[in-house]
């Protein structure tokens, strides 16, 4: 038996009819997030595609593709958000991006070139459509080439990461990656991936024991809402349900505490349990099980007809995540608008991170469906237009706006401070990452009217001079502040390091990358000073050495001192 | 005659390019992971590429080549000054292999290749000359951009027919691309890559380009270099490279003569200094040829 398995896999190999193609990524067509500037090429997903710049090298690197966050930092921070409910376990994905390739072809292995702080892919996805087709494809498909739990990867050296993937029955050349960087010590950095396949279907599918593992979980993920809300339709109609009172103990337990029970289903095993009896099915049904709506684990099967489904039952939503969903068609403007009007009443939390369906009036109709919100996340929603932001202003009751990666236009950023210092006084949370024109008058505004901030992000804003005393006056001023970037302002010196350490001994992270000025004596003071300090990054910080951060590391081990290098 | 802030060290010419088409012999390197610059010397850099990567057969295509001549009194403040200009040619090379770039606009390549240095996380420190040549096949022609005192010539029949301007800001001082420490900010020279000298003109099979750093220009008068030309036979890849070496070689001797009437002695006797000698400097010589395109 064994014999004629392996007779038959060697065939596979050498048949010359079938050659295996090998190509590395021609695009990189989609992304949620990374490190570097928008048109740059250093540390942006674009690096991605095309063979490998760096590999096998180790080190940190402009010509890699960088993920903007790592490890829990972010979920420690003051502008944290709160987890979804329901969130399926299995679901952990944090980024994603998305490479095309010349040929599609049916995939025999996906290698993943990484050149520092490994480990961060957790799950990789083929797509039926070739995004190169002139014509719209009939069906677009997802499948898990493979999907594991994040695991500590120890050491921070390059690797080719070899993952055993399952076998499909449709070519592809767009394939997805997705990442969790929670348990990475630094930013992760991806050089090249690597598509082997088939051109021809492969004429045997051999599984392993390990892929029937694989295929377990996908078919957790396959069977998601979508079938069971197209199955319960039917049900529904067909009077299949029985009829009748006898639910045997479930009629003694209380309404509510079948409903807390409930709770604690996910969104497709609740849709499955709808169909069982009556009763269940009102319970299902009821508009108290989703209050908190997490769809973006459901990215790849979610579409018009499943929100349709779920409409009647999300009459009191306030929590609504859509982030990932929608794109190559899935979701149509109209579709999304008829969701919203149904359910955007009691909207409070709305995510659309990623979300590439909408359009000016997507935003138009969440200006007037949802008089309620308060967090508004259009993090990547690249296509919208600059104009598409003036309906935002008629959200009066806005606590926290992401608009990452948008479009919308700031001609000068020292008015935006302005404006805010004016008119935000309470404002806690303030991300200025990469604002390319904000200059001391800006943050003279910032700090004499938000004196409550806690969290300020400035990272690579390079107009920002130290010696406008602009860090001085930012540590006088704000008390209050947990977490600082000031990454790769190359002014930064022991001056600001000395009134940081004087005025805000609650800081929590700071990031000092790239500055030759900061000396290890006044990072002694900030550490000795700040008690509740967690993170400090001097990566590239020319006085301080290694040495100094292994004194630093044994007289103040709670803090996490980076030091990332290139060579 | 001395000139204090270069250390003289000679480039040659050297290591094969990627693709061999035709014509480019290229100063010297160790090919760093991957990447083709070659910046040898203290203080100078260098690139040439055809854009594009091993996949396109396309007929049209564009070679971009450049030098880069770092400013040797960073040496001084701990600097070395070649990571700038070897780090400012990596990036241009990089940019025109990806396609980041407007033939017709080669200031456009030392712009954005400029901004690029300073997305770099390491806090780069230097300042430096470049000097860009683009040819477009489909059109024939050759554009140019330069900032400073390196240059390029284009020899056609036995004669110079483009070169060309040095910038000075005075004596002694070229234009020059710079990043300063946050306290030298306003008293270190730094010039905009838009005051970068830019020229397009026609050019013809045959015609050879030779782009260089000062080093060259100020130790070996035009006819020397032309003599030297004249010996290039046929448009092979080791023709070239010798031709370029021979070059670097009999400058960098010159260089070191201390009766010799340099071009820059000549020069400075011109201004009312009575020197003679070579001028110690780094040298960097490119050297290509027009000719028709092969697969």
């Amino acid at each position: 038996m064994m014999n004629s398995h392996r007779a038959i896999e060697s065939n596979i190999r050498t048949s010359p009819l079938n050659a295996e193609v090998v190509q590395y990524a021609k695009e990189v067509v989609d992304f949620s997030s990374h490190y570097g500037s928008e048109n740059s090429m250093s540390y942006t997903m674009w690096n991605l595609a095309g063979v490998p710049n760096v590999f096998p090298s180790s080190g940190d690197f402009t010509q890699t593709a960088v993920f903007r966050t790592y490890g829990t930092w972010w979920d420690q921070c003051p502008s944290a958000s709160l987890p979804f409910k329901r969130t399926p376990p299995n679901f952990q994905s944090q980024d994603y991006v998305e490479l095309t390739f010349e040929q599609q072809v049916y995939p025999t292995a996906v290698h993943v070139l990484e050149t520092y702080h490994p480990g961060a892919v957790i799950r990789i996805l083929a797509c039926s459509a070739n995004p190169y087709s002139p014509s719209p494809p009939a069906e677009v498909r997802w499948e898990i080439l493979w999907s594991e739990r994040p695991t500590k990867v120890n050491a921070s050296q390059a690797r080719q990461f070899k993952p055993c993937i399952k076998q499909i029955n449709f070519p592809t050349n767009l394939i997805r990656l997705e990442v969790n960087s929670s348990l990475l010590d630094y930013y992760t950095e991806l050089d090249a991936v690597v598509l082997h396949g088939m051109k021809d279907k492969p004429v045997l599918s051999l599984k392993t024991s390990l892929i029937d593992m694989n295929d377990l979980e996908d078919d957790d993920y396959e069977e998601n809402d979508d079938c069971g809300m197209d199955n319960l339709n039917k049900k529904l109609s067909s009077t299949a349900l029985r009829e009748g009172p006898n639910n045997g103990y479930f009629d003694k337990l209380p309404y509510e505490l079948i409903q807390l029970i409930l709770n604690h289903l996910t969104l497709p095993d609740l849709c499955r349990l709808a169909q069982t009896c009556k009763l269940l099915n009102q319970h299902c049904y009821d508009p108290l099980q989703y209050i908190h709506l997490n769809l973006q684990p459901y990215w790849a099967k979610l579409n018009d007809t499943s929100l349709e489904f779920l409409q009647a039952r999300c009459t009191l939503v306030q929590w609504l995540n859509l982030s990932w969903t929608g794109n190559r068609g899935f979701i149509s403007v109209a579709g999304f608008s008829r969701f919203l009007k149904v359910c955007g009443s009691e909207l409070v939390r709305l995510e659309l991170s990623c979300s590439h369906f909408l359009n000016e009036t997507c935003l138009e109709i969440i200006s007037e469906m949802c008089p309620h919100l308060q967090e508004l996340n259009l993090s990547s929603c690249d296509k919208l237009p600059p104009q598409a932001f003036n309906h935002i202003a008629k959200l009066c009751g806005l606590k926290r706006l992401v608009l990452y990666r948008t479009k919308v236009e700031i001609e000068d950023y020292d008015v935006i401070a302005s404006m805010i210092g004016a008119k935000c006084k309470k404002l806690r949370t303030l991300d200025l990452w990469r604002c390319k024109n904000i200059t001391e008058n800006g943050i003279a505004e910032l700090a004499s009217g938000c004196p409550l901030l806690e969290e300020l992000d400035l990272g690579w804003c390079p107009t920002l001079q130290s010696s406008t005393g602009c860090f001085a006056k930012l540590a006088r001023h704000l008390p209050n502040l947990q977490k600082l970037f000031l990454t790769a302002n190359r002014s930064v010196c022991d001056t600001d390091i000395e009134e940081l350490a004087c005025n805000c001994t609650r800081l929590r992270q700071l990031d000092i990358l790239g500055t030759r000025m900061v000396s290890p004596m006044s990072l002694r003071k900030l550490l000795e000073s700040c008690k509740d300090l967690s993170l400090l990054d001097v990566s590239f910080c020319s006085q301080i050495d290694n040495r100094a951060v292994l004194e630093f590391n044994g007289s103040f081990p709670n803090v996490f001192i980076k030091k990332s290098f290139t060579q | 005659m001395t000139c204090t802030d270069h250390q003289g060290e000679m480039l040659n010419a050297g290591v094969a390019p990627w693709w061999s088409v035709d014509s480019h012999s290229r100063s010297t390197a160790q090919p760093e992971a991957g990447l083709m610059a070659g910046e040898r010397s203290d203080s100078g850099g260098s690139f040439s590429c055809l854009r594009g990567s091993a996949e396109w057969r396309a007929k049209r295509s564009e070679q971009v080549g450049g030098v880069a001549d770092g400013v040797g009194g960073w040496r001084d403040y701990g600097v070395d000054p070649s990571q700038f200009s070897g780090t400012l040619m990596r990036t241009c090379e990089r940019l025109v292999k990806e396609g980041r770039f407007v033939p017709s606009n080669p200031i456009g390549i030392l712009t954005t290749s400029y901004c690029e240095l300073l997305q770099n996380k390491v806090p780069l420190l230097g300042s430096s000359t470049a000097c860009i040549v683009v040819l477009d096949r489909t059109s024939h022609r050759l554009h140019t951009a330069n900032l400073g005192d390196s240059g390029f010539l284009v020899v056609r029949g036995g004669e110079v027919v483009h070169r060309s301007d040095e910038q000075q800001h005075y004596f002694n001082t070229p234009f020059q691309l710079s990043i300063a420490p946050p306290e030298a900010e306003g008293v270190v020279l730094s010039d905009s890559p838009d005051a970068a000298d830019s020229t397009s003109f026609d050019v013809q099979l045959g015609d050879i380009i030779l782009t260089a750093t000062d080093g060259l220009f100020d130790n070996m008068p035009d006819y020397m270099i032309l003599q030297e030309l004249k010996k290039l036979k046929n448009s092979n890849y080791e023709s070239i490279q010798q031709t370029a070496r021979s070059i670097a070689e009999q400058a960098h001797e010159l260089a070191y003569d201390p009766n010799y009437m340099s071009p820059f002695a000549q020069f400075a006797c011109d201004n009312g200094l009575n020197v003679r000698g070579g001028k110690p400097d780094d040298i960097t010589v490119l050297l290509s040829i027009v000719a028709e395109y092969t697969d």
